[in-house]
């Protein structure tokens, strides 16, 4: 009976999801032309022809190149500096991929070169509004519900086969199904039209405003058809070797040490990509990235690659640079998760008392060495259009915070204690642990016995999310790239759902906020849909069912010889067709 | 010589205060069990709260003589508070292995044929598994208390007792005062206890001292790997904290790193001299 049910669902979803699942199996291999690939680059004059983004990723670049050159003597040289074909790049991860293609994995190391290969419709500049990549133009009808793309003319797969709509339409629909967050992104995306070769139309069945945001190529890689159709996604053997349009040949991957690809010579950007080789190496202890930075064997890493104990000395080395820019298609923010449910953190009075002892400035400083900003709101202060700058309404005030844990009639009993309660902190966090001992010591002066919970990742998420065998957690939120992908998931009630790792797990329910996020999950109105979020902050802001701590400010660590990677919203993650490196 | 030999509790002693190396362990051991005694008076509050400016030098201000970590919380006062969590956790996990250990050792022994084989191949099973790496999953199967580490510390380390103890009781059994005792009709528990155990005690209390020191060094591996008791300050712990400033405020690894190693050095100091006195073939005398 409920397999019944599930399948119902399932066919009741789209009726082009029978796309996925054809009659006959070809074998994509057999079809692979062994022909040498054509030369595919685009006429002179389509280069030259100033494409928006073109324009505008210039004018970045520029840009980039004036801030990056602090030093005054260095600016007229890197000015006309012009980018140098040859050369191997070097990206240093903290941990290896599970895939090299972003389809059916979020982990953060197969984001990271998932682009290289498999590129996106779209990329986006730093305030997150899109620039072509494999869609040349695109529309949005004014109902929100139709979505037109132009693609990209002769580009070709690296196998040699054509990039052509029904990719787009067949990666759209698969990632619907297989991908983690693609199951929300494309809730809404009844149907994929490919008129022409060259032109992909999508129908939605109600607004998706965050849609338009969700198809870099780490989020929504375009996959080939002729080699996924027909297969399990996730054990499909281009997980492992991809091909893809990008500009990069994946040339090998050594488990455990590194992955290097080489130039593709092919590419429809004909002068790009600027590199002859870029590897990828995973190093595991981050004293040995601190280490590879320095030797000069790391030209480049992103969301603070080393220690953020380490930066401050890091920044002394003469050879490194520190970015800001390109790290912002996800912003996290630190917060404290109560669980509502718990016999203590249910009354709202030892909530706002927990929030009257929290410095945000001083966890700031201490616990993230002053890499994070300040935050009390779920939505990072990266997310500029959403983002209510507001301070809590329940500012650092301990004597207050007494008071209100003596109203909620818990007075200081044996050894000045009012109760005990343990805390949880999430490992994969940066500083978590630092977080929850400051935590520890700061409730410590209010009479609240805290005891720190150590324990692995799998535990931590079986505790808190299956279990609920839990009091309060320094938890993180990864906001992506708009409010109702990253945010809506942890304060409407409906996504309370045991099991569901980073759903609802303080148990918050507000009729409001339900509203309010539901609304402005398909409200097309820019204004108005910021306006609806802005409301839902206010709201958890007063309710407090978790406590908004800091947003950690991601850096970006390059040797100054690495040039022209942080030029988009993903910056590292993004192809690197723009990037070269001195000699 | 007479004297001597009518005396031997005396002859001990003064072996032992003739032994060196065996009193300036015993001095430093005494010097650390102090201030583990001591820490509560001397640094009242808990040691892990944040009390001054991060990373302060030692020196840097006379109020926190051993200066800060890089949660500003006071090292000197976690120096003394992690000695009593590791001499804590290194003499409760000593004492639970010898109470396996001897038990296991002294049973298969002394009764010999299959009992004595299967506990024999039990040991066995447990020496082939590193000790670290049992230790390990076993304190990741709950989350790490400092009660739940000690236990798994000194469940890893009986075997070596274990055998220590078999081997003395197999050479025992056939003593003649044993003999006597069978033939007196003395329970075999009573022959085990009374008879058999205070004359294998020697090799025992030295390796005890080992066993000590090794599970204060394990105590500190799990903190440093981040399997300690959060709530607790170890020395250990101090170490894993403070080994991300490595480069910059390396005071923050040394300190407890030097505290960890006089101890279990003063530690092996006293074994060794211990082992001298109690050891009749070892010539020192």
């Amino acid at each position: 009976m409920p397999d019944q049910g599930r399948r119902g669902r399932k066919r009741g979803d789209h009726v082009t999801s029978r796309e996925l699942r054809p009659e006959a199996l070809p074998n994509p291999h057999s079809e692979t032309p062994a022909e040498p690939p054509p030369p595919i680059s685009p006429p002179k004059e389509f280069t030259a022809m100033p494409f928006a983004s073109d324009a505008a990723r210039f004018a970045l670049s520029r840009r980039q190149a004036l801030m990056g050159a602090s030093a005054l003597v260095l600016a007229p040289r890197a000015l006309r500096a012009e980018p140098r074909r040859g050369g191997t790049l070097t990206i240093v991860l903290s941990s290896e991929p599970t895939s090299l293609v972003a389809a059916t994995t979020v982990v953060t190391p197969s984001l990271s070169v998932s682009g290289k290969v498999t590129e996106g419709l779209l990329q986006y500049d730093f305030d997150l509004n899109p620039q072509p990549e494999l869609a040349t133009e695109w529309s949005v009808s004014a109902d929100g519900l139709h979505y037109v793309f132009k693609l990209r003319p002769g580009v070709k797969w690296h196998d040699g086969r054509d990039f052509t709509s029904a990719d787009v339409a067949f990666s759209l629909l698969l990632l619907k199904q297989v991908h983690p967050r693609g199951r929300s992104t494309f809730a809404n995306l009844a149907e994929v039209a490919t008129p022409d070769p060259l032109t992909a139309e999508l129908r939605l069945s109600r607004p998706a405003p965050y849609l338009i945001k969700a198809l870099a190529s780490s989020e929504t890689p375009i996959l080939p058809k002729h080699i996924y159709e027909g297969t399990d996604a996730a054990a499909n053997p281009n997980n492992a070797a991809p091909i893809g349009t990008g500009p990069f040949l994946f040339k090998e991957w050594a488990r455990g040490s590194h992955v290097i690809y080489e130039r593709n010579p092919n590419y429809w950007d004909s002068a790009k990509p600027y590199l002859d080789r870029l590897v990828v190496r995973f190093i595991p202890d981050p004293a040995a990235r601190s280490a590879a930075f320095e030797t000069g064997q790391a030209d480049l890493g992103y969301r603070t690659p080393v220690a953020m104990a380490d930066v401050e000395r890091l920044r002394r080395v003469a050879d490194l640079r520190f970015e800001t820019k390109g790290n912002s298609y996800s912003f996290n923010v630190t917060k404290l998760e109560f669980n509502l449910d718990n016999e203590y953190f249910r009354n709202p009075k030892v909530r706002q008392a927990i929030a009257h002892t929290i410095d945000r400035a001083q966890i700031a400083r201490i616990a993230f060495f002053g890499n994070a900003e300040p935050c009390a709101s779920p939505i990072a202060p990266g997310l500029r259009a959403f983002h209510d700058p507001a301070p809590s309404p329940y500012g650092y005030d301990l004597a207050q915070a007494e008071k209100l844990l003596d109203e909620a009639g818990f007075r200081r009993g044996a050894n000045r204690i009012r109760f005990r309660v343990p805390l949880d902190f999430n490992p994969v966090l940066d500083e978590g642990r630092r977080v929850a001992d400051i935590v520890r010591a700061t409730l410590g002066r209010i009479g609240i016995a805290v005891d720190v919970r150590a324990q692995d990742t799998g535990s931590f998420v079986r505790r808190v999310y299956t279990e609920r065998d839990f009091a309060f957690t320094v938890n993180g939120l990864s906001n992506l790239f708009d409010p109702t992908v990253g945010v809506q998931r942890t304060y409407w009630s409906k996504n309370f759902i045991r099991g569901v790792p980073f759903s609802n797990c303080t148990n918050y329910s507000n009729p409001e906020v339900d509203r309010l996020l539901e609304t402005a999950a398909v409200e097309n109105d820019a204004a108005r849909r910021a306006e609806l979020f802005r409301e839902f902050q206010r709201i958890v802001a007063v309710e407090v069912p978790d406590i908004n701590i800091c947003s950690p400010t991601f850096l970006t660590i390059y040797n100054k010889r690495a040039h022209g990677h942080s030029l988009t919203a993903n910056g590292i993650e993004a192809s690197l067709a723009d990037a070269y490196v001195d000699a | 010589m007479a004297e001597e030999k009518g005396r031997p509790r005396h002859r001990a002693l003064r072996a032992m205060l003739r032994n060196p190396s065996f009193l300036v362990g015993i001095a430093v051991l005494i010097a650390v069990v102090g201030i583990a005694l001591a820490a509560p008076w001397l640094y009242p509050g808990d040691p892990l709260d944040m009390v001054a400016v991060p990373t302060l030098w030692p020196g840097e201000d006379p109020a926190y003589p051993l200066g800060t970590d890089s949660l500003g919380r006071d090292v000197a006062a976690g120096l003394a508070h992690g000695a009593r969590v590791s001499l804590l956790v290194g003499l409760s996990a000593a004492a639970i292995g010898l109470l396996i250990g001897t038990a296991v050792g002294a049973v298969a022994g002394y009764a010999g044929g299959w009992i004595d084989n299967a506990l024999v191949r039990i040991t066995e099973l447990f020496q082939t598994v590193p000790t670290f790496l049992l230790v390990i999953v076993l304190v990741s199967m709950r989350e790490p208390t400092a009660v739940g580490i000690a236990l798994a510390i000194g469940v890893a380390s009986w075997p070596t007792v274990a055998r220590l103890v078999r081997a003395e009781f197999r050479g025992l059994r056939s003593a003649d005062f044993v003999a006597a005792a069978v033939v007196s009709g003395a329970r075999p528990s009573r022959i085990v206890l009374r008879h058999i155990l205070p004359n294998a005690l020697a090799p025992i209390v030295v390796t005890t001292s080992v066993m000590v020191a090794n599970a204060i060094l394990t105590e500190a591996g799990l903190s440093f790997l981040n399997l300690g008791d959060p709530n607790l300050v170890s020395w250990g712990t101090m170490i894993g904290d403070g080994r991300q400033l490595l480069r910059t405020a390396w005071y923050l690894t040394a300190l407890p790193g030097a505290a960890i190693a006089l101890t279990v050095m003063a530690i092996n100091l006293a074994g060794d001299g211990l082992n001298d006195v109690l050891n009749p073939r070892s010539g020192n005398q």
